[in-house]
């Protein structure tokens, strides 16, 4: 075959069936390749738990944390068990001066 | 498991294991250092933030009360042992036991008015404010539960005080 033979590439283009296409065909084709090329949205679960990881293996964030959490305990701790050193005591004071049996 | 998820799991579990540690060693020191054992008055101190004066009064009042307050357990212990004898096997209230209960009614009245006495003599000896506020309490706990003084009436006479 020659491929200088104008005459026959006509014909064997007339041959080939074109299927027609969808509508709107070339804008999709567009529109899928610039999702293709935009950066994905980080929106699912795994992400938040990989930020979390981050940040909470951040040295200055754990120190951080670990100091509130002893102190807040610490606080509420020492609150306590001076209300239970109170009670502990006005339960001693009654017991001496007001006997059971009137209480 | 997911890696992240076991991380922040675990993260989750020492920070609670770090702020119990905390809070139960921090209760237990509070508790230990705060409690002064065999001090009856530490509270008054405490409480009513009393200075040395105003507590060794308040110590020799308490001193001076503690036999009267014994004396008159022992006595209504007795009475209560006579009713029970009088009501023992009694199908019905006898007129000895009515006046038996009656003398045991009439034992705790004269109890609860000498503890009162006592109590108005303990806040007489504080500053007016903390006085006022001492009697109020006392009165609140020791005539606002009659149903518990029936109820421990019943227990045994010997252990019807607190004094050790």
């Amino acid at each position: 075959m020659n491929p200088d033979d104008a005459k026959l590439g006509a014909l064997l283009r007339a041959s080939r069936a074109a299927p027609a296409l969808p509508p709107r065909f070339q804008e999709n084709v567009w529109r899928r390749i610039e999702d293709a090329e935009a950066p994905v949205p980080s929106t699912s679960r795994l992400f938040w738990l990989d930020a979390l990881v981050a940040l909470v293996l951040r040295p200055r964030f754990a120190l951080a944390a670990v100091t509130v959490l002893i102190v807040a305990g610490a606080l509420l701790g020492v609150r306590d068990g001076s209300q239970i050193a109170r009670r502990d005591a006005q339960t001693q004071y009654l017991a001496a001066v007001a006997p059971a049996a009137l209480r | 498991m997911n890696r992240s998820l076991v991380i922040v799991l675990g993260t989750l579990a020492l920070g609670m294991v770090m702020f119990g540690g905390s809070y139960a060693v921090s209760r237990h020191v509070g508790e230990r250092c705060l409690t002064q054992p065999g001090n009856d008055l530490a509270w008054l101190r405490q409480e009513f933030h009393l200075n040395d004066a105003e507590m060794a009064r308040i110590q020799k009042l308490h001193e001076n009360y503690l036999p009267q307050c014994a004396a008159m357990c022992q006595k209504i212990a007795a009475k209560k042992m006579e009713v029970e004898a009088a009501l023992n096997g009694a199908t019905n209230v006898t007129p000895v036991a009515t006046q038996k209960l009656a003398e045991l009614a009439a034992l705790r009245a004269q109890c609860q008015a000498q503890m009162l006495r006592h109590f108005t003599e303990v806040s007489q000896t504080m500053p007016p404010e903390q006085g006022r506020r001492y009697l109020a309490e006392m009165q609140r706990i020791t005539l606002g539960l009659h149903e518990q003084t029936e109820q421990s009436m019943s227990i045994s006479a010997g252990d019807m005080h607190g004094h050790n």
